[in-house]
């Protein structure tokens, strides 16, 4: 039998990561303030562009919840970034 | 890790399981319904189930915005993909919904020009590296995902694209709920509640569930033990006799919500005096279109679409699995005419659609009914 068969791209823990109610912790590497942009990475070291203006002032080292290219909230400091 | 381990320990499982076996009153019958399809899929993967007693059962909400998509708004989709001069985006789960006559990869295959994307910012830099085409994005998800579409189409005026447009099925999360709870084939003892959706429009909104319905809902996150907790918390309150709004996923969700990403919606979309859902029906105010002050940006008044309502398979029965009257697994098409390489409903095509979830996780049958 098939076990998993996706239907979409998605991230390494096979969910869709941009039509659920799905949000994946990343870390920010650097933030362009004037974009309101941050290029982040995640667990897996892939790097992505978010969208930052949704949550509070973030700095290098920072995580944060996205969800379809938007920070939608803060992680916690002490939280991982799988 | 942190808040990864925690949340996975299997002694942490155990006890909690043990608590809610004790919670539970014999000869009485639990239905909870988690409303989200990341939770469908959280159970699945780590056999929450499996742990629980057998008269608590769990039934799967309408909380997969691929899934309540109505095969008329793909149709449209469709439509808008084979004008000439078009580039069509959209998330990849909706590449394989069925319309009345074929999918958006099959319009693709057909010559249209339809590609997948992992955000709206991904479609607005595709219209910023293709000015002499028309670009729209097929907006599609609760309110966890509208404020991505809301922020590019703001950023969309600011940097002055003017090929760019959103076709907007946004859906809004209490509405369907309250349809849910005024069904009369419907009885729920409690809701697991939406994580991430409720990191945009807090707890707040879901307090007429207690307050008008008598029923508690837990909010709550996506690891296993997160939803375990939830489950017993749940069961705590009808055990005390009581009925709250109740937060587990207290390290993300505030009880207020996001503001900055309510405001946003506010400015960039209004609601539709009612959209159709697939399995509901048409519920009021359930729908998000784009607001006057974005209606350049509002493809459905660009393009003419056919706009007609057209009615699910006959065979298919992804409504009574949306409203958690059925089992996936109950449904007469499942696994043998309707399987993720060959769908009929959207709950086999999307990867968090319940029938989906039991195909791939092998939950062919009534195994609860065993143990």
């Amino acid at each position: 039998m098939t076990r998993h068969v996706m239907q979409c791209e998605t991230d390494h823990d096979p969910h869709c990561i941009t039509c659920a109610d799905e949000a994946i912790p990343l870390r920010v590497l650097r933030v362009d303030d004037e974009r309101g942009l941050a290029l982040c990475e995640d667990a897996s070291g892939e790097h992505t562009t978010i969208e930052i203006a949704l949550i509070p002032p973030v700095a290098p080292g920072d995580g944060l919840l996205a969800h379809a290219g938007t920070a939608i909230a803060p992680l916690p400091a002490e939280a991982s970034v799988r | 890790m942190k808040y990864v381990d925690e949340f996975r320990d299997p002694e942490l499982g155990r006890v909690l399981a043990g608590e809610i076996v004790n919670l539970v009153e014999p000869g009485r019958h639990y239905k909870l319904m988690e409303v989200c399809g990341g939770h469908t899929h959280s159970i699945y993967k780590f056999g929450i189930d499996d742990l629980l007693p057998e008269n608590v059962e769990l039934v799967h909400g309408p909380g997969c915005p691929v899934c309540v998509i109505p095969m008329g708004r793909v149709d449209d989709g469709i439509a808008m993909a084979h004008q000439p001069n078009v580039i069509f985006t959209c998330f990849g789960d909706m590449m394989r919904i069925p319309g009345s006559d074929g999918s958006l990869l099959d319009a693709k295959a057909e010559g249209a020009d339809i590609r997948m994307v992992y955000s709206p910012l991904d479609a607005l830099r595709i219209a910023k590296q293709n000015p002499d085409h028309d670009v729209v994005f097929f907006a599609i998800g609760f309110e966890t995902t509208a404020p991505s579409t809301a922020l590019t189409l703001k950023r969309a005026r600011m940097e002055g694209v003017d090929n760019f447009f959103c076709m907007c099925n946004h859906v809004t999360i209490v509405p369907p709920l309250r349809a849910l709870l005024d069904s009369p084939d419907m009885r729920l003892d409690g809701f697991v509640g939406p994580g991430h959706v409720s990191t945009v429009v807090g707890a707040r909104p879901f307090e007429f569930i207690p307050s008008e319905y008598e029923k508690p809902i837990v909010v709550a996150g996506f690891e296993p033990l997160d939803v375990l907790q939830a489950v017993e918390m749940i069961l705590r309150q009808l055990s005390e006799g009581r009925c709250e709004v109740e937060n587990q996923y207290k390290r993300v969700v505030p009880y207020e919500g996001n503001p900055a990403a309510l405001e946003v919606l506010a400015e960039v979309f209004e609601l539709r005096p009612h959209f159709e859902w697939r399995g509901l029906g048409f519920i009021s105010q359930s729908g998000l279109k784009i607001s006057e002050a974005y209606a350049d940006f509002d493809a459905e008044l660009k393009y003419s679409v056919p706009g007609v309502r057209v009615a699910d398979p006959k065979a298919c029965q992804c409504g009574e699995v949306l409203k958690g009257v059925i089992k996936p697994f109950e449904c007469k098409v499942f696994g043998t005419a309707c399987t993720p390489e060959r769908p009929i409903g959207t709950c086999m095509v999307s990867s968090e659609g319940a029938c989906a979830a039991y195909y791939n996780y092998g939950r062919f049958a009534r195994e609860r009914e065993v143990v």
